[in-house]
């Protein structure tokens, strides 16, 4: 058999830990002593709690982050495998109903250090202002607290952190450009551009991506494998893993895998002491800490924070509104398949590597509101199958024909806005999980805005598809990511924070991660979560003082400073310069000052 | 530049070339005396500049083009590469320097003996620095030099930045030589320029050997030397060019002449530092095809643009991640410098 | 304080011999046919349209870890320990409904049946149960035991014992969404949503195989080398161009067709399970 020069390649033989081919943790990992007050407790080390916990590090702070999955050696634990990645999505049970039920599991929920940014496909497009304003301009959803001029600069951060690889010209919501260039088109992003181009709609093409396109320190440039949501084993589509974890640790954060949190603790003053958790081998601890922040995503951090409930607080932590676990949100994700005479390999590059957000905003000769995008996916065999199990119905020989297909298959999903509702929401169940732990029923219901705007997308992506040269489209319902569930707003009776992610209930409570998010567009959630994460971490930092002292309700600072000084080394001096652009709100606001 | 000479001395040159065709060494004028006899004075006294090395504003003009198209090739693989390091800007910034230095050595006497060698040494010195940083880049792909096709395909162009290095190099050259209007008496060839005297503080070895490859280079007596940098080049060009068709799966059969042009050209160019007569027919020949190869490529590769999903639709986009085309306008001019080497006079 | 309770290791029960007989004569009714002559084509190691192509002959190129899951994967077949002998019996007819193999050779046959036994003995589930569903494991045990009752209802016989075409008849009418028995069952359990978990199961154990990757002409692991020819569909260096060849499923076969799930269930509107492979 043929084999690599040196022969077969094989796992690493060192005691190090590996984060790619290149990257390893090469400091050792600080441990607080047991019976130890922290300052910070992160429960969830994914992609707000990594970004969070890095920020928290370097800043000085005494911060733990707990993640009930592993502490991943990727060169190790990982595998170039769909069958055999199962292992990074959230698998524990979760009951799923109402009359348009969603799912969850694989590619949903993530598990391990990195969470939802192991497994994510990597787009990072951000959300355009209008999302800030979605019951002003449109009459529908909500507000948030915050414009998107304040969130801007973290956009920006991110972006380079990361970094995001995408045109020079991003020309929808804030027109911007991104400092890694673009990407290689794969198959799929054939059949996107040359459908969009046919049909005179705006596509950009290699991004935006979290995807490294040349290397990155020491995270290699992508190697088109196809692979990204089972894991980049390289190191070049970001996971907060491989790009803030490691700084994190250099700085002496604590990350406790295998620890699932199963209770924050409130004292009788109404203020949070720390976690009680779950060790590797079972064992019930507490963690004592000044400030707890909550990152376990849509569906854990309500149900955290409704299994917490105790005296003072019946309904759960933060809870005093009742929306706790409300105005969850999916996003629409059906993809349209579709069938070319030439081979296309859809395994081959990214599935993340072209978009367009041409109908994103709401058009007004629509009798709907808001609006969605267009983006590849890839899927590999065994995603595939169960998309032509529901498209064409297909079993038995008839599976057997359309596999023995599949390199003629191309998808393209439909990313859609679902609006907050209030009966879509996180409930508990009676059942318990292996701790005991209450497990979260989830009810969710698509309502005629959503329905519309289904409807819509599939018929133009179907478009799309068959001015490309498809011979025969299909398309599956399906939805995608997953955000809300404890929202921020500037009305205490209406959400769960604020806008920094402090409950108005309890001061030294916060929420950081997609669960926050007031309305979603149809951007993916990921850059917003990551960019929200280190704002926060900006505000915490800014009145750590207060937060850490016996009276955290006290505020001083409650327009913190950006902090540029605290990125991941070689943030700035990797990539392109970009230019800073200033939005149009920016600009119109400007103008009303000067008057 | 030709026209500056005197009517004159071209019934001298005549006297010449028939004393050179009677020696049998050159028997290139005898398919010129077919062409319009306007053409043919230009040719030869062209080819007269040549021959004494007397080209150093035609060279440094070539050098200036070379340096812009090598420049451009650089500039979209580095921005498709993100500029991931900062040393990647150092060949933006020094192509247009290199380009610059070489108008102006046109233009000016001054700029082509000083501002023109500064660039071009440096340029030479960011060309190997960028064959390590290459060479270090594949080797830090995932698998790295243990799977060297995949990795040399996928990875930063090996020879990339060393045929970026060739226009330099020809930078260099071109400082030494004569000027096409400098007076025939000025410098009478076999004595040597006044040089610095900071030259006296170097090995006495070191200095007479250099004086004596500056006098052959300025006498235009460099075949030597521009067979081995065409060799060189085609080396550069044609592996970029084997691998890059290699990865497009040769689906057009026309993708292979390259390939078997490279070797041609190479084996041309080092016989040609060895032996006379294969600098004058078998370096000629084949170099003019690797010429026609090029410019031939080049409207393949614009058409490959054009054909690319969106097509002119995405200009920018396809024009970096369709057929590169720059690049076999590098192979057209590796080809072209094969041309110019077979007209040179060789080293005593 | 509270500690997580260890697996204890229910007794085994190993596979039925019969199942995995070599020298079983193959039946030409369940062969598909080719479609210029209408012959049926013999089994072969390498069904599918790239010929020569093998994803295997590549593993010195994996990494060490997926080397070693996937070849796991291929070598290490679990023991049936959650079905009965009898259950694993109807179970393994179904999942050769489910995607047929007769096509295949005896040494390239794909074990489903175990992995789909293996994952229900360890209660891995995919993250969320609906709340129409019973948990994983009943819902298949009563699956099964509507299947043969169904059988039982239309042909008077367990299902094991039924002809190809009459097999399809059954499980198509679950697809269809209108089974014509075991109505207490379906009260428990939403007829759609089994059959997609059923589906589902099969899809996941055949095409985790590096034979259904070759079969399908898919890349495999692809670490630390990954691709190089992105567009166009150009195979890799290592891959092979496809060649089609025309053929039809048996007669003694209905799933060659395509409708949708449920086609003849009134008002359930399908969705796909989970978001895997996509956004």
């Amino acid at each position: 058999m043929e084999t690599p020069i040196l022969g077969p390649f094989e796992e690493p033989e060192d005691h190090h830990h590996w984060l790619g081919p290149i990257q390893k943790i090469d400091t050792l990992m600080r441990r607080f002593k047991p019976g130890e007050e922290v300052d910070f407790v992160i429960v969830g080390v994914g992609s707000a709690g990594g970004v969070l916990l890095q920020r928290l590090a370097r800043a000085g702070f005494r911060v733990v982050g707990f993640e009930a999955g592993p502490f991943w050696d990727t060169e190790r634990d990982w595998v170039s495998d769909e069958a055999g990645s199962s292992k990074l999505y959230w698998n524990d049970l979760r009951i799923t109903g109402g009359p348009d039920p969603i799912t969850l599991g694989a590619n949903n929920s993530g598990k391990g250090v990195g969470g939802g940014s192991v497994h994510w496909a990597g787009f990072t497009p951000r959300f355009h202002p209008s999302d800030f304003r979605v019951y002003t301009e449109d009459g529908v959803g909500t507000d948030w607290p915050l414009p998107y001029e304040d969130l801007k600069p973290y956009y920006e951060l991110l972006e380079r952190e990361i970094p995001v690889s995408g045109p020079a010209y991003y020309p929808w919501g804030d027109p911007h450009g991104y400092p890694y260039g673009q990407h290689p088109l794969g198959g799929v992003g054939d059949v996107l551009i040359k459908g969009c181009t046919k049909l005179g709609i705006r596509v950009v093409a290699g991004g935006p991506v979290a995807i490294n396109e040349g290397s990155h320190g020491d995270r290699p440039h992508c190697i088109y494998r196809g692979f990204c949501i089972q894991g980049c084993k390289v190191g070049a589509k970001q996971s907060t893993l491989v790009s803030h974890v490691p700084d994190a640790i250099r700085h002496g954060a604590e990350i406790r895998d295998n620890c699932m949190v199963a209770r924050i603790n409130v004292n009788d003053r109404g203020r949070v002491t720390g976690v009680t958790y779950f060790d590797p081998d079972g064992n019930e601890t507490e963690q004592r800490a000044k400030v707890v922040i909550v990152s376990g995503y849509a569906i854990e951090t309500p149900r955290l924070l409704l299994n917490s409930a105790c005296p003072g607080f019946e309904n759960g932590l933060a809870n005093s509104s009742g929306t706790v676990g409300k105005y969850l949100m999916v996003q629409i994700g059906n993809v349209v398949l579709g069938r070319f005479p030439d081979l296309v390999r859809m395994y081959k590059a990214p599935p993340a590597h072209a978009l367009t957000e041409e109908f994103y905003e709401t058009d007004p000769r629509h009798d709907f509101a808001r609006g969605f995008a267009i983006q590849t996916v890839g899927p590999l065999p065994i995603a595939f199958a169960k998309q032509m199990m529901v498209a064409k119905g297909a079993w038995g020989w008839g599976m057997r024909r359309v596999m023995m297909d599949y390199n003629h298959w191309s998808a393209l999903g439909v990313l859609g806005e679902i609006l907050p509702w209030e009966d879509n929401r996180v409930e508990l169940a009676e059942e318990t999980d292996q701790f005991g732990l209450r497990v979260a029923k989830i009810t969710f219901r698509l309502h005629d805005n959503d329905k519309k705007v289904t409807q819509f997308g599939v018929k133009k992506t179907t478009e799309v598809m068959y001015a490309a040269g498809a011979e025969e489209v299909v398309q599956e319902p399906r939805y995608a990511h997953l955000v809300g569930g404890a929202r921020m707003g500037s009305d205490p009776s209406a959400s769960v924070t604020d806008k920094y992610g402090r409950t108005h209930d309890i001061p030294n409570l916060f929420i950081c991660d997609g669960s926050v998010l007031p309305t979603q567009g149809s951007a993916n959630p990921g850059l917003t979560i990551q960019s929200l994460a280190a704002r926060t971490a900006d505000y915490l930092i800014a009145n750590g003082a207060a937060l850490l002292s016996s009276h955290p309700e006290r505020v001083l600072d409650s327009a913190p400073p950006i902090r540029y000084n605290l990125s991941p080394p070689g943030t700035f001096w990797h990539g392109m310069p970009t230019f800073k652009t200033r939005s149009k709100a920016r600009k119109q606001a400007a103008r009303a000052r000067s008057r | 530049m030709a026209l500056t000479r005197p009517v004159g001395t071209l019934k001298k040159l005549q006297k010449t070339k028939i004393a050179v065709l009677a020696a049998g060494k050159n028997n290139q004028f005898s398919q010129g005396e077919l062409l319009p006899r306007k053409l043919t004075r230009e040719g030869v006294v062209f080819e007269q500049h040549i021959r004494e090395g007397r080209f150093q504003r035609s060279l440094s003009l070539i050098a200036a083009f070379s340096s812009l198209l090598s420049g451009l090739d650089v500039l979209f693989e580095h921005y498709k590469g993100s500029f991931s390091q900062p040393i990647m800007y150092t060949p933006i910034i020094l192509s247009p320097l290199l380009v610059i230095a070489g108008i102006w050595g046109v233009f000016s006497r001054w700029a082509a003996r000083t501002v023109l060698p500064i660039v071009s040494l440096i340029t030479m010195l960011d060309g190997m620095i960028g064959f390590i940083f290459h060479f270090r880049g594949i080797a830090r792909k995932p698998g790295g030099w243990r799977l060297p096709v995949f990795n040399i395909i996928m990875g930063p162009p090996l020879f990339a930045p060393l045929l970026f290095g060739i226009s330099g190099f020809l930078g260099l050259v071109a400082s030494l030589l004569r000027r096409e209007d400098d007076p025939a008496h000025r410098l009478l060839p076999g004595i040597p320029r006044p040089r610095s005297a900071w030259l006296s503080l170097l090995p006495h070895s070191i200095t007479r050997e250099g004086v004596v490859l500056e006098r052959d280079v300025r006498e235009g007596r460099f075949q030597r030397g521009l067979a081995l940098a065409t060799a060189l080049s085609a080396l550069f060009s044609g592996f970029e060019s084997l691998y890059s068709h290699y990865k497009n799966n040769f689906t057009y059969k026309i993708e292979w002449t390259p390939i078997l042009l490279t070797p041609a050209v190479m084996i041309a160019g080092f016989g040609a530092a060895v032996n006379r007569t294969i600098a004058r027919t078998l370096l000629p020949l084949t170099s003019a095809m690797a010429l026609v190869s090029g410019t031939i490529g080049f409207f393949f590769h614009v058409r490959g643009i054009l054909r690319r999903p969106g097509g002119i639709k995405k200009p920018l986009y396809n024009m970096m991640y369709g057929p590169p085309v720059f690049a076999p306008l590098l192979f057209a001019a590796t080809g072209f410098l094969g041309v110019l080497a077979s007209l040179l006079r060789r080293a005593k | 304080m509270k500690t997580l309770k260890k697996r204890q290791d229910t007794t085994q029960v190993t596979a039925p011999e019969a199942l995995k007989g070599t020298d079983k004569p193959i039946d030409t009714k369940r062969l598909p046919v080719d479609s210029q002559t209408g012959q049926p084509l013999p089994p072969r190691a390498q069904p599918g349209y790239y010929p020569g192509f093998s994803t295997l002959s590549q593993q010195t190129y994996w990494d060490g870890a997926t080397r070693k899951t996937v070849l796991a994967r291929v070598h290490n077949v679990p023991p049936i320990r959650f079905f009965t002998p009898d259950e694993a019996r109807l179970m393994q007819a179904i999942c050769d409904r489910i995607i047929p193999q007769d096509d295949r050779d005896e040494a390239h046959k794909i074990s489903v049946l175990n992995y789909i036994d293996n994952r229900l003995y360890n209660r891995q589930i995919d993250g969320y149960r609906f709340e129409d569903m019973p948990p994983d494991h009943e819902a298949h045990r009563l699956g099964l035991q509507a299947i043969d009752a169904i059988a039982q209802f239309l042909y008077h016989q367990p299902f094991i014992d039924l002809g190809p075409l009459e097999q399809d008849t059954v499980l198509k009418s679950i697809h269809d969404g209108s089974p014509p028995a075991a109505h207490a069952i379906w009260e428990k359990m939403s007829v759609s949503r089994f059959w997609m978990l059923l589906v589902q199961d099969v899809v996941d154990a055949y095409y985790a195989h590096p034979y259904a990757w070759d079969e399908v002409g898919f890349g495999g692991p692809a670490y630390p080398r990954g691709y190089m020819r992105l567009e166009n569909g150009k195979p890799e260096p290592w891959e092979v161009d496809e060649r089609r060849y025309g053929w039809q499923a048996p007669a003694t076969a209905l799933s060659d067709t395509y409708e949708p799930i449920g086609a003849e269930a009134p008002g359930h509107h399908v969705q796909t399970p989970g978001q895997e492979g996509s956004h």
